[in-house]
């Protein structure tokens, strides 16, 4: 039975183990920049969100001193009650949406953790020196392959054991309460 | 005088958007961003109430929550947890903790705060 040299092998694996971090070197990066902007832009609409909180609290402060001196009709008033209702009823609308963040964040970051663990099992191909002995050379390179094989297993539980799924939720419908 | 909580979590967006419904019951929010600063913050001052992340850097809140209970001063005040995790496993081994309640994410303010008032009163 012919196999391959185990320094050809060698040099295969060790190709692979480049080409597969190079790619998931540029998966890291992309999954960094977007969790950047995603915490950027949800910054940036938490706080335009509170000011305009602020703004209406103001604003309904002034309206109600209007009605409190009379100088606004009764369905004027009632009116005014129903768009402070709508107006509380969105507001909690947004804070339970931009909830988002903290679980896509969440996500992002056990991806990124994968991403990187993968690159460590990627390495172990091009990581192993075994001595070779010509003469026996079946037999060395059935030796690699299976010292290769455990030492993937091993990673790959380990990456498992540490990469617990934490979310679970599928959709923005608020979550259960359980009082103790 | 207003009741004070202490809100733990990592997440910016999270604690703000927890701190904004607590304070627009009227609450007092002193806020902590993992569960070391937690435990720190719930020394400097004993609170009404904690509502704390599970899974953070530093110090995770089930062990906030145990280092809390072995405070004298804690030995008593409603812990909540508010969190992605959903499992029983999770919610047993909060509860075996000492947390008092379990939340899961995302909340709504109006449920929050309802849960709150039961806990500790307006």
């Amino acid at each position: 039975m012919k196999t391959l040299p185990i320094e050809e092998l060698r040099e295969l694996l060790a190709a692979v183990s480049r080409n597969g971090n190079w790619h998931l070197l540029e998966i890291e990066t992309d999954l960094q920049q977007t969790t950047f902007l995603l915490n950027e832009a949800i910054e940036k609409l938490s706080a335009s969100f509170m000011n305009v909180y602020a703004q209406l609290t103001e604003q309904q402060a002034v309206i109600q001193s209007l009605a409190d001196t009379g100088k606004l009709h009764l369905d004027l008033v009632q009116q005014l009650q129903v768009y402070q209702d709508n107006i509380g009823q969105e507001v909690n609308k947004v804070v339970t949406g931009m909830q988002f963040q903290d679980m896509t964040n969440q996500l992002l970051q056990r991806t990124i953790n994968r991403v990187n663990g993968l690159k460590t099992l990627l390495d172990e191909l091009s990581s192993h020196q075994f001595p070779m002995a010509a003469e026996n050379e079946h037999e060395e390179i059935r030796d690699f392959i299976m010292q290769l094989n455990q030492n993937f297993d091993q990673g790959s539980a380990y990456l498992t054991g540490h990469l617990r799924k934490s979310v679970n939720q599928q959709d923005l419908a608020t979550g259960d309460i359980d009082l103790f | 005088m207003a009741k004070t909580i202490l809100t733990v979590d990592d997440s910016g967006s999270l604690r703000q958007m927890v701190a904004f419904s607590l304070k627009a019951a009227g609450y007092d929010v002193v806020q902590a961003v993992d569960g070391q600063d937690g435990l720190n913050r719930a020394k400097e001052k004993t609170v009404d109430l904690v509502l704390t992340d599970q899974n953070m850097p530093v110090m995770d809140g089930l062990t906030l929550i145990t280092n809390l209970r072995n405070l004298a001063s804690y030995q008593k005040v409603p812990i909540l947890m508010l969190t992605t995790e959903s499992s029983d496993e999770m919610k047993a081994k909060g509860k075996a903790a000492g947390a008092n309640g379990w939340l899961v994410k995302p909340f709504d303010p109006k449920r929050l705060i309802e849960v709150v008032q039961k806990v500790i009163g307006a």
